[in-house]
């Protein structure tokens, strides 16, 4: 929202030396968020008044005309112009070279220069109002209107900021920062936290007066839990036209659009104080004002000209026969103020902030009245907001008369006071404190401090909270320790190291081995880890054979195709496979995240029922050929007990994931607990989603059901006195024949035996393979012969011919 | 024969000096101390000489043979010293073979490196499930019953639970927040610890909005406790980020589960404070919410807002990561984009 400096210091006399700088940051630091501030005179440097004094005719261009202008200067300074409405003796704003304009009003602003145009040198420009930013304060109906400045007092050559009354600083403050704080949203509550700030009076606003005898108008609340206070001042005398100059600039200055005075006052009234208004043209309403909710399917047309279908859920304004405004966001178009209004109804109200809220948002408007009102109005700003009206209509329109006055008022809000122990206030803040620096903190501000009573090691305030911090901003001990450390400053608290008792160290195996997990993965097994939204597209989940009725359900899903939480890693795997094969045709890849499926858990109170949430882990290794993809990712489950250091794992085949390929699957094993698989994609997985001419091994693991190991295992294995002879074998077996098979065979008769390659093709009989392993024989006892170790051998594969039908292709 | 072995010996050394490589020399030496070689030769005549010369020459020879070996054994070293195991040329710029590496998520590795500050501190690192309630999302952090946040315009609530209240409406977590209320009612006070995670808001995306990011809290709760030691949270996590000592300024913020609230800033670190378009020319840039625990969240958490105090910080994993490396669109953390996440080691 912006302010003007110039508006604040009507309401407080700041101190003279005080820099926009210096405001800025104590503002910043102290209350809300100074985002920007704007010189508005500096805007307009080098633009000045100029006087008209001739127009020719541009000897080479109809639509131009060659002016000599009195700019101030000992010489006319000729310009050429293309505005339609330039007449001798006419004030206008001429940009000098220097100055900085917006070419037709758009753009970055561009430095006017000296030049020729169509062959004549111009000296600067005659500016319409859109060209230097004063389009709305002068508004024009043809772009190549010039602003006519004919009606103000000036002499040529002034600076037009000067006689504009442009001088003043903008300051543009955060909208967020100031949520919470309903009563900065007029120039009033701004002036009331800087005069706290710099300790200097703030000058009260006017009290209306309502005379005794004065008449009522009837006003029925019938929805007292929406609105708790309506004010109806009735206005005679009125007259609809154009605000004067200055009051024009004050809303323009602050982003307002002036519009006619009427609309203007309220608005002023609302910027002021920060309470919105509204006025209703009285001829208009029928009886009464009444304020009810909206009967469903009631219409309404806005000033805005939007048509709105209401509901039960929207708060109106109304008459005995129609609702007349939506309350506290924007009033309708055939009643509000209208050019022939001369008697008019003025609003000032409190509404509930969430129902204004809400309807806000289901009709789409968002107004300034309607941005405060979801915030929340005090009463007692209610009666400033009269008082400042009153005195704007009664200066802008003579003969304008206060002719009735309704404050209906059903339900009255109390203020909290609160009990602050001194000592609370120094502990928090770390310092000593005492009653006189607490009040100096807190009265500029509206608080009202006493002392309740005094024990023999404390002394309690007791703290009236003001109406305008009353709002639900203010209401614990903690909310007055704020007040307090933010006036004295936050950039005036030292850092107090805090004392940390250490009892035991942290160790937690769970957040351990996760991390173990993922660092075995990237660093040990080189895969990169990715991340993908836990909500899935429908296409990978039924890639994945999951049934969506598994599955949890956003309300509000980011797509429809997307409404599915993720009860497995899977399908995110292959949608990051497909995406990726565009760039590579290899990779390694993981997730380790949460998973989500129906079910129940509690992890902090009965009352609340969670779902079944678990870690998993899903890895893919994507790769040509699929014996190696697999046993790739098959390795990496076999070594990762040891590096991550949890109790082992083993394989078997019982339960096969709908995504796992018809042959090439393993369960990954827990003792006799499944707890995860690996296994080749399913071909139909693979054109489900589009992962093509490539082959991918992925796991998915349960990462809950790993064990960590209390501490580091790793035993020591004395070396061998005596020296290991290698043998390699290879031999042809059936195709059938499981390596699992031929280990078991020969492992009771080496020291170790290890696998080394596998073969089935050319020169290798159809159903036939060919296996090349590798065995360490040897003695405890003594050196092994060569002759020994040919029968070491002969007897091996005596064995494997016997029980498994091999030959020996070479030893 | 004296001149003769002189001679001799002269040319030896001539030849051992200009043995270019061990097999030249070597041919030196069968040349001259060889079996058949010159000093042998010479050596047959030695018998011919009267017998006072003989000695004489006999000794000479000797001299000239220990020269002659020490001479060679000292080039065959020089020799050796200047060899290399490659023959001819090495290319020196061709690139090394390097290690088969991936690499944790760019969030991940920060995440950790911020664990692991915390950790040295004595801090716990908590994780709480991605799904929570109304209640712990909202209810018991102070939030009032009709905040903005609460409405599916913002949050994602789980279809089914939508339209209950508290307890039984579920969403996925909108912050971090409610973890702490978690962990506090499991563990008491006093206690200090950390909880990362991701969480979602249901909002438009672009270059510096996502659905789904990661923050990361740290909260400390103990007696006596004051907002002016809280400033240790946050110079952790900036000394850790940007490494080197940043200087904060803590200001006036809202939020409704603290009180006081903080915005908290850090001096630019490009213009140093004096102000330049990355700070906006302010010279501070916010990065992130921090304050008191609200005594109505330690309440919830069963602990008595008289007795303990504390500080909480919050702050944006994804744009931590951002300011750190130049990422410039927030969407690529969540892209499972391999060029993107490949970069990151």
């Amino acid at each position: 929202m912006k302010f003007s400096y110039n508006w604040i210091r009507e309401y407080v006399d700041l101190p003279a030396e005080l820099s926009m700088k210096q405001l800025s940051y104590d503002l910043t630091m102290r209350t809300v968020e100074v985002e920007d501030t704007e010189n508005l005179a500096e805007a307009l440097d080098q633009v000045v008044i100029g006087v008209i004094k001739a127009v020719e005719p541009h000897p080479q261009a109809d639509r131009l005309a060659v002016c000599k202008v009195d700019v101030g200067m000992p010489e006319q300074a000729v310009i050429v112009c293309g505005g339609i409405n330039l007449a001798v003796d006419q004030k206008v704003a001429v940009a000098l070279p220097g100055s900085m304009v917006r070419w037709h009003g758009e753009g970055e602003p561009v430095q006017v220069k000296k030049a020729k145009l169509r062959g004549v040198e111009s000296y600067g420009m005659i500016c319409a109002s859109s060209e230097i930013g004063l389009k709305d304060l002068f508004p024009s109906i043809d772009e190549r209107e010039i602003m006519d400045l004919s009606t103000f007092e000036a002499e040529a050559g002034t600076a037009l900021a000067e006689v504009l009354l442009l001088d003043d600083q903008i300051l543009e403050i955060d909208n967020k920062s100031m949520t919470n704080r309903p009563d900065l949203w007029g120039h009033y509550g701004i002036a009331r936290e800087l005069a706290a700030i710099y300790n200097k009076p703030l000058k009260p606003l006017p009290t209306a007066a309502v005379p005794d005898q004065i008449a009522g108008f009837p006003v029925e609340i019938d929805a007292t839990d929406r609105c708790n206070r309506y004010i109806a001042a009735v206005y005679s005398g009125l007259k609809y036209e154009p605000s004067p100059y200055w009051l024009q600039l004050k809303l323009w200055k602050v982003g307002l659009r002036p519009i006619n005075n009427l609309v203007d006052i309220t608005n002023y009234v609302m910027l002021a104080t920060g309470q919105p208004t509204h006025g209703f043209d009285k001829d208009h309403v029928d009886e009464k004002i009444i304020v009810r909710n909206a009967r469903s399917g009631e219409k309404l047309e806005m000033l805005d000209s939007s048509k709105l279908n209401l509901s039960e859920d929207d708060l109106v304004i109304c008459d005995v026969n129609k609702p007349m405004a939506l309350a506290g966001i924007m009033g309708g178009k055939s009643d509000s103020i209208l050019p022939e209004t001369t008697e008019m109804i003025l609003e000032l109200a409190k509404f509930n902030p969430t129902t204004t809220r809400r309807s806000a948002q289901r009709h789409s408007m968002r107004t300034e009245a309607g941005v405060r009102n979801e915030k929340g109005v005090d009463a007692e700003r209610m009666d400033q907001a009269i008082g400042v009206a009153d005195q704007l209509i009664e200066e802008l329109i003579p003969g304008a008369k206060l002719t009735a006055y309704e404050d209906c008022w059903p339900v009255h809000v109390t203020y909290p006071e609160i009990e602050v122990p001194l000592s609370f206030l120094n502990v928090r803040l770390g310092r000593e404190l005492d009653f006189a620096a607490v009040e100096a903190s807190l009265k500029p501000l509206g608080f009202e401090v006493k002392v309740s009573r005094r024990t023999e090691t404390d002394t309690i305030f007791k703290v009236i909270v003001p109406s305008w911090r009353g709002t639900g901003d203010i209401d614990l001990p903690d909310d007055i320790l704020e007040e307090v450390a933010r006036m004295i400053g936050y950039e005036n608290f030292d850092f107090i190291p805090p004392q940390i008792k250490l009892d035991k160290a942290i160790r937690q195996r769970n957040i351990e081995t996760e991390r173990a997990v993922k660092e075995y993965l990237a660093f040990r097994a080189g895969f990169q880890e990715i991340f993908t939204y836990p909500w899935i597209d429908d296409q990978y989940l039924e890639a994945a054979a999951i049934d969506p009725a598994s599955c949890l359900k956003l309300a509000t899903p980011p797509s429809p195709e997307t409404s599915h939480l993720r009860s497995s890693l899977v399908p995110g795997m292959l949608e990051a496979i497909a995406k990726n094969l565009r760039y590579f045709d290899s990779m390694k890849i993981f997730e380790l995240t949460q998973v989500f499926e129906p079910g129940t858990s509690n992890p902090s109170e009965a009352a609340e029922t969670l779902p079944l949430m678990r870690r998993s882990l899903a890895a893919a290794v994507v790769g040509k050929d699929p014996v190696q993809v697999f046993r790739e990712a098959k390795g990496v489950i076999e070594l990762m007990p040891r590096i991550v250091q949890i109790e082992g794992l083993s394989f078997a085949q019982q339960e096969k994931p709908g995504w796992a390929d018809q042959k090439v699957w393993l369960n990954i094993m827990a003792g006799d607990q499944v707890i995860g698989t690996l296994a080749l994609l399913s071909v139909q997985t693979m054109h489900a989603a589009d992962i093509r001419k490539t082959m991918a091994a992925v796991i998915e693991l349960d990462l809950e059901k790993l064990e960590p190991l209390p501490s580091r295992e790793n035993k020591y294995q004395p070396l061998p006195q005596l020296p290991l002879v290698e043998q390699d074998f290879s031999i042809l077996v059936d195709r059938t024949v499981k390596w699992q098979e031929i280990e078991e065979l020969i492992s009771g008769m080496v020291k170790r035996c290890a696998f080394v390659e596998e073969y089935s093709g050319k020169q290798v009989p159809e159903d036939k393979k060919s296996v090349m392993f590798r065995v360490w024989l040897g003695s405890d006892t003594k050196t092994l012969t060569a002759e020994e170790i040919d029968a070491e051998s002969q007897r091996i594969l005596n064995k494997i011919r016997k029980k498994l039908g091999g030959e020996i292709r070479h030893g | 024969m004296k001149d003769k072995l002189m001679t001799m010996r002269d040319e030896c050394l001539d030849a051992i000096a200009q043995a270019g490589s061990e097999q030249t020399l070597e041919e030196t030496r069968l040349k001259f101390l060889g079996k058949k070689g010159e000093l042998t030769s010479i050596l047959k005549l030695l018998g011919k000489l009267p017998p006072e010369e003989r000695k004489e020459t006999g000794m000479l020879a000797n001299q000239v043979k220990n020269q002659l070996t020490e001479a060679l054994e000292a080039r065959e070293q020089a020799l050796i010293a200047e060899k290399s195991v490659v023959d001819g040329e090495f290319d020196l710029t061709v690139p090394g073979v390097m290690p088969e590496s991936g690499s944790l998520h760019p969030i991940t590795q920060m995440c950790y490196d911020l664990n692991d500050a915390f950790h040295s501190m004595g801090f716990e690192v908590f994780s709480e499930d991605e799904i929570t309630s109304e209640l712990y999302g909202f209810d018991h952090l102070n939030f009032p019953p009709a905040h903005p946040a609460r409405e599916s315009m913002d949050t994602y609530w789980l279809e089914g639970s939508e339209n209950e209240t508290g307890a039984k409406r579920l969403c996925l977590r909108p912050h971090l927040t409610g973890a702490s209320v978690r962990y506090l009612k499991e563990h008491g006070a006093p206690a200090r610890f950390v909880y990362p995670g991701r969480v979602y808001r249901n909002e438009n995306t672009d270059a510096r909005h996502e659905r789904a990011f990661f923050q990361y809290e740290a909260l400390i709760v103990d007696r006596d406790f004051s907002f002016a030691s809280g400033k240790l949270l946050v110079k952790t996590i900036l000394d850790k980020v940007f490494g080197r000592d940043v200087d904060v300024r803590m200001r006036a913020g809202f939020f409704p589960f603290v009180e006081p609230g903080f915005e908290i800033d850090m001096k630019c670190l490009v213009c140093g404070g004096k102000g330049c378009r990355v700070c906006k020319h302010v010279g501070w840039i916010e990065v992130m919410p921090g304050g008191t625990p609200h005594p109505n969240v330690l309440k919830a958490a069963s602990l008595d807002p008289l007795e303990w105090s504390g500080f909480y910080i919050n702050v944006g994993l994804d744009r931590l990561v951002m300011m750190r490396t130049g990422v410039d669109d927030v969407r690529m953390f969540h892209s499972a984009d391999l060029r993107f996440l490949s970069q990151f080691k």
